[in-house]
């Protein structure tokens, strides 16, 4: 029982792998190849029955004109050979008018009498010999020498003797090998033919599905309004035109309902929390006049109250990035003093923990960096809480110039390390996503961290077009790195500037939904698309 | 003599419990839930400081800043929800001196409240009367005239702004130094305060505003002015 199921799960794997060559190949690929061997069996047959046709005729034709011509020569022949004329056979032989590649053939009498030298008995088939001379006419094509001949063989009793014409019929076989030539030519070009008329036509009805996924990587890139122009009347096109717009349509409605819901969210979850932090700040002010057990409530209610303060800007945070908001601010900064400033600033908010050494390498120094100051100061603050929560605190933070990132861009990499138990392998991407909690986390058990930090240092870290992963030190702990690349586009030279402009340093602009938030989009574009520069949507 | 807080907010849980934080922290608070009542309270009783929310019934914020502006050099922080660039920026335009997202913690809104009301002390060393272009500039009065006398009204904020500039001719100051001198900001401050307040100045200072020949921009480094 298991070999014939065996032997079903080959055939069906077998079929699986040409379905996959077929598949392969492409819609194009494949209607070209339909059209290209539909044409090929074409000229096949079309080929076949010009061929045969001629062929058939040219040979009939052949046949029949040196019948007629071999039977006129027969009578001559047997005119000749009177008695009453005393001519000899060779004589008459001699005396036919034969056309060239035509030679005749007399026995009479036991002798042999040949038109032209080199012709004898051997040169008709033998069999052919025996019947014409048992009184039947015959007539045969065969190979003599090489070369196909056609013989007519006609009995003459009245003078006792058998006539025989032989015709080199090589001219006929050339003329249909260059026949057959010609076919084949025309086949193949047939077959050309077709298969570029089958690839024009196939790319002609693709036309309109580039169009669509134009549209639908312009929409993937944030483009929202974009819409398939109608092709004009075209019954074909309007269903899909139609119903391509309407899932746009919808999409961005739903996004629109999303982040308005989220705006509404923002404010209706943050009036309370102003309330509740004000209100606990007045109670903590007075805290000395409270009993000791509600002085320890309040401390409580304080801690998560915090903590969820924390949970709530971190959550809005992210829809809002996930909504493509207008707040990223992009400023011109030196990485050095960028990450010795986030340090400290980020260290103040973890007041157990001493802020980590600090070590910028030379050349990463001198670099200047195009980023969102007050979205960098989270991440390093993320990063460092991470660490504090997780790896007992950073041990230490680098900044130095990263490996060129595969756009050949130059980056710098910030790099955050601890000594604590480090991130098993299996977590090291799932520890990036919104409120995974891993075995570390699970371990401590108090769980003090929202479970959106490091989601938060991805969103962001991407928004500026850059990368971050966790890696193994050797001898224990996690690495943290963050790879940023290095916009070229702002060296800091005064010079290149006509100092009465009224641009604000960096370029930056400062008016409502102004170049900033254009350029952070044209990032968050680049950074959420895989394709080269080349394909930029519309 | 404590300071005078007007806080404009329509909702009168958190109108109050900003009230209770702020009294805390030592300020007289008075509380108008419309910015109609605002203008009205303001117009008997002129605060110090004025807080108020972006999202009003009838009478935006914006509005509110802006009728305030009309009249008055009062230090304005405008309360938002949102960090977007759209409500930040207009916010600044309307006039407002600085702002806070909610939720904030009072304590770090009472420190916003004081550097709003420090005044511009320049150094001893410094002349008393800076001179730039056609103006001049009395630290100590907190007066920018020109030369023939005529008074130009700047708020507080942009008053001191003009001070740290001129007081540092031809120096290039960044915009974290500024941020830091006048508000009262770390580096992680946000930069956009500067450049609003930059532009208003320019619209009061420059011949110009649209080509400035005193407050220059130095792109990557900050600004600066030349006399």
């Amino acid at each position: 029982m298991a070999e014939p199921e065996g032997s079903g799960q080959r055939t069906t794997r077998r079929l699986g792998g040409r379905e996959r060559l077929w598949a392969r190949l492409g819609l194009r690929g494949r209607i070209t190849f339909l059209f290209g061997s539909g044409a090929l069996l074409l000229s096949l047959i079309m080929g076949s029955i010009s061929y045969l046709t001629a062929s058939h005729f040219l040979v009939t034709e052949r046949q029949s004109a040196t019948l007629t011509k071999a039977l006129t020569d027969a009578a001559t022949v047997q005119t000749g050979l009177d008695p009453a004329l005393d001519n000899s056979a060779a004589a008459v032989i001699d005396q036919l008018d034969l056309a060239s590649g035509t030679g005749a053939l007399l026995l009479q009498h036991g002798g042999t009498y040949p038109s032209a030298l080199g012709l004898g008995v051997g040169s008709v088939p033998a069999a052919m010999v025996r019947m014409v001379r048992s009184g039947t006419p015959a007539v045969q094509t065969y190979v003599l020498g090489g070369a196909p001949h056609l013989a007519v063989g006609i009995p003459i009793p009245a003078v006792h003797a058998v006539f025989f014409e032989i015709v080199d019929v090589s001219d006929l076989q050339h003329t249909l090998r260059v026949l057959l030539l010609a076919l084949t030519v025309a086949g193949l070009i047939t077959t050309v033919l077709g298969a570029v008329v089958g690839r024009t036509a196939s790319e002609r009805s693709l036309r309109p599905l580039n169009a669509v996924s134009r549209a639908a990587r312009a929409i993937a890139g944030g483009q929202l309004a974009t819409r398939l122009t109608a092709a004009a009347a075209d019954p074909d096109l309007a269903g899909l035109t139609s119903s391509f717009n309407l899932m746009v349509d919808q999409l961005e409605e739903r996004i629109q309902r999303e982040a308005r819901f989220n705006s509404d969210v923002s404010h209706e979850l943050r009036s309370p929390l102003t309330t509740l932090g004000a209100t606990l700040e007045v109670l903590e002010a007075h805290q000395e006049q409270l009993s000791p057990r509600a002085r320890q409530a309040l401390l409580l209610l304080g801690a998560d109250l915090r903590r969820f303060e924390r949970m709530v800007a971190d959550l809005l945070e992210i829809s809002r990035s996930d909504a493509g908001s207008s707040d990223v601010v992009l400023e011109e900064v030196s990485a050095g003093e960028l990450v010795r400033r986030a340090v400290v600033a980020s260290s103040r908010t973890l007041p157990r923990f001493e802020p980590p050494p600090v070590h910028i390498a030379g050349e990463a120094e001198r670099i200047h960096l195009l980023v969102d100051k007050r979205r960098f100061e989270r991440v390093m603050a993320n990063l460092l809480e991470n660490a504090a929560l997780y790896g007992g605190g950073a041990t230490k933070v680098i900044t130095r110039i990263g490996p060129r990132s595969a756009g050949g861009e130059e980056t710098i990499e910030v790099v955050v390390e601890d000594a604590g138990p480090g991130v098993p392998e299996t977590e090291r991407s799932k520890i990036f996503e919104r409120f995974y909690r891993g075995q570390a986390a699970g371990r401590r058990g108090t769980g003090t961290g929202t479970g959106l930090g490091l989601s938060l240092v991805a969103e962001h870290v991407r928004l500026h077009g850059g990368r971050v992963w966790a890696e193994e030190v050797s001898g224990g702990g996690a690495r943290f790195v963050v790879q940023l690349p290095i916009d070229a586009s702002g060296p800091d030279d005064p010079a290149d500037e006509p100092p009465d402009t009224a641009d604000e340093p960096d370029g930056h602009d400062g008016t409502a939904n102004g170049s900033d938030g254009a350029r952070a989009h044209e990032r968050l574009d680049a950074a959420g698309r895989e394709d080269g520069p080349g394909s930029e949507p519309r | 003599m404590s300071s005078r807080i007007l806080i404009v907010e329509d909702d009168e849980r958190i109108r109050s419990s900003m009230a209770l934080a702020l009294e805390g922290e030592g300020y007289e608070v008075d509380e108008a839930p419309s910015g109609e009542d605002a203008l009205d309270k303001f117009a008997a009783e002129p605060a110090h400081v004025v807080l108020i929310d972006l999202m009003l019934p009838g009478m935006d914020g914006f509005e509110c800043c802006r009728a305030l502006r009309r009249h008055s050099a009062v230090p304005i922080i405008m309360v938002t929800a949102r960090t977007d660039t759209h409500d930040v920026v207009a916010g600044l335009e309307a006039g407002a001196d600085d702002y806070v997202t909610k939720p904030f913690v009072a304590k770090e809104l009472g420190a916003r409240i004081r550097a709003l009301l420090r005044r511009a002390r320049p150094s001893d060393d410094e002349p008393k009367v800076l001179v730039f272009g056609n103006l001049e500039l009395v630290p100590e009065q907190g007066v920018l005239r020109t030369r023939d006398g005529n008074e130009v009204h700047c708020t507080r904020t942009e008053f001191r702004l003009l001070c740290e500039l001129a007081a540092n001719q031809n120096k290039v100051l960044s915009r974290e130094q500024l941020l830091d001198r006048v508000w009262g900001y770390d580096y992680f401050g946000d930069g956009r305060l500067v450049d609003v307040h930059i532009r208003r100045l320019r619209t009061k200072v420059e011949p110009d505003p649209a080509l400035p020949r005193h407050i220059l921009t130095v792109r990557g480094m900050g600004y600066k002015l030349v006399p």
